[in-house]
């Protein structure tokens, strides 16, 4: 990480923190049924993290399961958007709360039935993406599901990769 | 904060993320300080080892004792201290160089050059602003000790800025 060694507002004492990428670490290690997948994608951040973002139109390409995603309401607050929206997959509708920062993005379907987590951190000054993409179900007693939501999460980011690393083709920002 | 504390202990992760965005600044400042350059390490453990054991918090009112117990906690052990209850009153204080200039970077130096333990009783005591006896309290050790531990980890310092 490479938050080490800011300066606190106080003035002087050492600082530290959690990256995004920490942050949904942090989930993933205490959420049992939670899958991620972390690596670097060879696409500047400032090309990646607003296309991703963009959830109508990039969640359908990189997720397999997503058919369709409808934003409902958009309300921003300071460097916080909250979205209320639609996932549909398989021709079933699953609303979500979602909650997007720099770099941080979480999902939460309704009664816990889903979650995605997906976090974004620069890499070689911004040149390339440190991109992390977690998926669960925050349900008690789901932790035995974890390696079929694995195979998901990778083909995800694999997807995602590939996209981003060939310049978002076809809708591309 | 009681409401936030309950929903997490429920596993709503909504509630874990913000109980970690509420702590962060707090946890922080106690791993950046202890951990030096393990503080971000630091946090990450101990924000996962909270919400694992968030659970067995019956009070939330105690939380963020709780917290910082498990925050010096991480950060002593990824400093390279020791782990359990520990005794700084025995560790021997480095000798400081007393010829930098008193900034920023000369704090950084002059923790760096005391054990993560001693560490801890001086962000206790003067950055969290604790009394001996929650130092003592928190660290597990005689409020002895932590007079001690804290008169000579100051001096350390004035010496530094005095230089």
């Amino acid at each position: 990480m490479s938050h080490s060694g800011r300066r606190g507002p106080e003035g002087s004492w050492p600082v530290a923190a959690l990256d995004p990428i920490g942050r949904a670490k942090v989930l993933a290690a205490t959420i049992p049924s939670a899958a991620f997948h972390h690596g670097v994608i060879d696409a500047p951040y400032d090309a990646v993290w607003p296309w991703v973002i963009d959830l109508e139109h990039s969640t359908p390409r990189f997720d397999s399961q997503v058919d369709r995603v409808v934003i409902r309401h958009r309300e921003v607050q300071g460097d916080v958007t909250h979205l209320r929206m639609t996932a549909t997959s398989h021709g079933i509708g699953l609303p979500f709360h979602v909650r997007i920062e720099d770099g941080f993005c979480m999902m939460k379907g309704m009664a816990r039935l889903y979650l995605v987590v997906m976090a974004a951190v620069p890499e070689d000054g911004g040149e390339r993406t440190r991109f992390l993409h977690m998926e669960a179900i925050p349900l008690p007693d789901t932790g035995r599901l974890r390696r079929f939501i694995q195979h998901e999460v990778d083909a995800d980011f694999s997807n995602l990769k590939r996209l981003a690393e060939s310049g978002f083709p076809d809708g591309g920002l | 904060m009681e409401h936030l504390v309950r929903a997490a202990q429920r596993g709503d992760p909504e509630a874990m993320d913000a109980l970690v965005r509420e702590l962060m600044p707090y946890v922080g400042r106690v791993c950046g300080a202890i951990a030096l350059d393990r503080g971000d390490d630091a946090v990450q453990e101990t924000f996962i080892a909270v919400l694992k054991s968030l659970g067995s918090l019956r009070e939330p009112a105690a939380l963020k004792g709780w917290v910082r117990r498990i925050a010096v906690r991480e950060s002593i052990r990824l400093a390279g201290g020791r782990t359990v209850a520990m005794d700084p009153g025995t560790m021997p204080l480095p000798e400081v160089a007393l010829t930098d200039v008193a900034t920023s970077l000369d704090i950084r130096a002059t923790l760096a050059a005391l054990a993560p333990e001693q560490r801890a009783i001086l962000v206790l005591r003067d950055v969290d602003g604790l009394s001996e006896v929650e130092v003592a309290r928190a660290l597990r050790v005689p409020v002895g000790t932590v007079k001690s531990r804290a008169h000579r980890a100051r001096a350390a310092f004035r010496g530094r800025w005095e230089s």
